[in-house]
């Protein structure tokens, strides 16, 4: 009985030991590691100058996340930046982590590899795999007005160069738009308008009669109305009634060419040279009202 | 053109008479000249009725005021036939339409066949009572009036009966002078008589007068795009006027030039009788009544569209 209860409780004590190496193997992702790369987009970087570290791991198992992957050791670099990017296809997974990164001083920089912690899914053991290392020569900083001028004079050159593509590009289109050059005639110049002038009402009454007394129809006394009804202000659309309304009540001598012109422009044919005649008889009156 | 005696008398006989009310004194008058029949509406107490009377006596016609009431029978208006015991015969009763000038007061009290009555005597001017048709007299022109306050109990006239009347004038308040002048005029003495000024065979030749009145081609254009104008599609008309606006803008106006002793219509003569020849031919909808707009208004607007030439 007592050599049992040993016995248990020694099977107890192994089973508590292994128990944490068992967790750990559980948690750890089954992985067929294909590729698993540190690199960086410059060589030789410059102190103070950021620059980037990128940690590539591609396996054959499709993950929306990969775990247990440790950055190399940074200690000599200030961190700015990190960015992880996991991309999965048909052909498997893509982890990368882009980490920005900016050397202090200037000389040889041995960065350590990165680490991955999985189950090789081809023999199914736990395995810890190691990326390559790096050795980058950091050059020494640039002088901060070097830097700057260097900066400005990019930018310059840039606003430059986009100008010039945009005057191209006008030009281009101009000149397709451009019709066949033809013999450029020598420019006709017209002499210049004769000044306005502003003619008074009685001259403007005058020209109307003018006009009613060269051509006594119909046209000539609708187009004489037209310009009289301009010359007291009415607009076009206006009856009688609404100009005479306008016009002062004592001013007899207008009222008086408004009506007869109105009668010439709407009376019946037997009665038109009648009414031109009363309408230059109105006319007349409203000049010598008017001198 | 122009003929001796003027129906500008009539107008200054009734001037007399009637204080302001200038609308309803045209209206009757256009009416007389294109021989057309007027719808009035307006208060009770505005001198609609003495208008038609003093128009009669002025033309020494006669003159009949028919009362519409929800009782009123046809016979009531055209005539009837009664045995006559002692001829052993049927004799012919006219009725009160045969006159010249026909008062129909508060025409929408009586019920739609009496109406109807009244306004196939007013379209064929002839009734028929039994087997025998009379003819109206000649100038027959009838006064219709409408309350509008007191609705109750009214049958309303059709849009198709309305259009029958050659014109529809709504009658106002007089201004605060011509009421003293009411007042001064009739607070002594009674009604003065209207003096005759003309006769029926004056009125004939007047409606003659008038059908000669010459109407420029612009101004037939002006009339046709005014009627049409009401066609157009509207926020609050239904359907626009008919061709009987057209024809008559056109009486109107010809009748209009002749009052004002022209043989020429002017467009101030279309534009002055359009509000009365559309207000009563344009269907207007709900939307005017819930809006609280007044149909003259939307007239007026239709009207001021349409440049005149």
């Amino acid at each position: 009985m007592a050599q049992r209860a040993a016995a248990a409780l020694a099977l107890l004590v192994v089973l508590l030991a292994v128990a944490p190496v068992i967790g750990d193997a559980q948690a750890l992702q089954r992985l067929t590691v294909l590729s698993f790369d540190l690199g960086t987009d410059t060589p030789r970087p410059r102190a103070g100058v950021p620059f980037h570290l990128t940690l590539t791991l591609r396996v054959r198992e499709r993950f929306g996340q990969i775990a247990n992957i440790d950055l190399p050791g940074l200690a000599q670099l200030e961190l700015l930046g990190d960015e992880r990017e996991t991309t999965t296809t048909p052909q498997g997974t893509q982890y990368r982590e882009t980490v920005t990164v900016v050397a202090q001083n200037g000389g040889t920089l041995v960065i350590s590899p990165g680490t991955l912690q999985a189950i090789d899914a081809r023999d199914g053991k736990a395995k810890q795999w190691f990326s390559n290392g790096l050795t980058l020569h950091v050059a020494g900083a640039p002088s901060r007005a070097v830097y700057v001028a260097a900066r400005t004079l990019g930018i310059a050159l840039l606003w430059l160069l986009g100008i010039a593509c945009i005057v191209a590009l006008v030009v281009l289109l101009a000149r397709r738009r451009r019709p066949a050059p033809r013999p450029v005639p020598v420019p006709i110049v017209p002499p210049p308008p004769p000044p306005a002038v502003v003619r008074t009402p009685r001259q403007r009454a005058q020209d109307a009669l003018a006009v009613l007394r060269a051509e006594r129809t119909r046209s000539a006394a609708i187009a004489v109305r037209a310009a009289i009804w301009r010359m007291v202000g009415a607009s076009d659309g206006e009856t009688l009634a609404d100009v005479l309304r306008r016009t002062d009540s004592h001013d007899r001598v207008t009222r008086e060419l408004l009506v007869a012109l109105e009668r010439s422009a709407f009376t019946y044919e037997e009665d038109l040279r009648a009414a031109i005649d009363d309408a230059c008889g109105a006319l007349e009156r409203y000049i010598e009202d008017v001198a | 053109m122009i003929v001796e005696r003027q129906p500008a008398a009539l107008r200054a006989a009734l001037a007399e008479t009637i204080v302001g009310q200038e609308r309803v004194i045209e209206g009757l008058l256009l009416a007389l000249l294109c021989n057309g029949h007027v719808l009035l509406e307006g208060p009770p107490g505005l001198a609609k009725t003495l208008a038609c009377r003093s128009l009669a006596a002025a033309l020494e016609g006669d003159f009949k005021r028919i009362q519409f009431t929800p009782d009123l029978l046809p016979s009531d208006i055209v005539g009837t036939r009664i045995f006559d015991q002692r001829e052993s015969a049927f004799a012919t009763v006219l009725g009160p339409i045969f006159a010249n000038v026909v008062l129909a007061d508060e025409i929408n009290r009586a019920p739609a066949k009496v109406q109807s009555a009244l306004l196939e005597a007013m379209q064929e001017r002839q009734v028929t009572i039994g087997p025998q048709s009379y003819g109206l007299p000649d100038p027959f022109v009838v006064m219709a009036t409408m309350n509008p306050l007191d609705s109750e109990g009214t049958y309303a006239l059709p849009i198709a009966q309305m259009d029958r009347f050659l014109m529809k004038v709504n009658v106002g308040y007089p201004s605060r002078e011509e009421e003293l002048r009411i007042l001064d005029r009739f607070a002594v003495a009674d009604t003065q008589p209207v003096r005759a000024v003309a006769t029926l065979d004056d009125v004939r030749r007047w409606r003659v007068a008038a059908h000669a009145v010459h109407i420029d081609e612009k101004l037939k254009r002006y009339i046709v795009d005014l009627v049409a104008k009401t066609r157009e599609p509207s926020e609050f008309i239904d359907y626009g006027a008919s061709p009987r606006a057209t024809l008559a803008l056109a009486f109107l106006a010809r009748g209009r030039a002749l009052l004002a002793e022209r043989d020429f219509a002017l467009p101030d003569d279309v534009r002055a009788v359009a509000p009365h020849t559309l207000r009563h031919r344009i269907g207007f909808n709900y939307r005017l009544a819930a809006e609280g707009i007044s149909a003259d208004r939307i007239i007026d607007g239709l009207i001021a569209a349409v440049p005149a030439p």
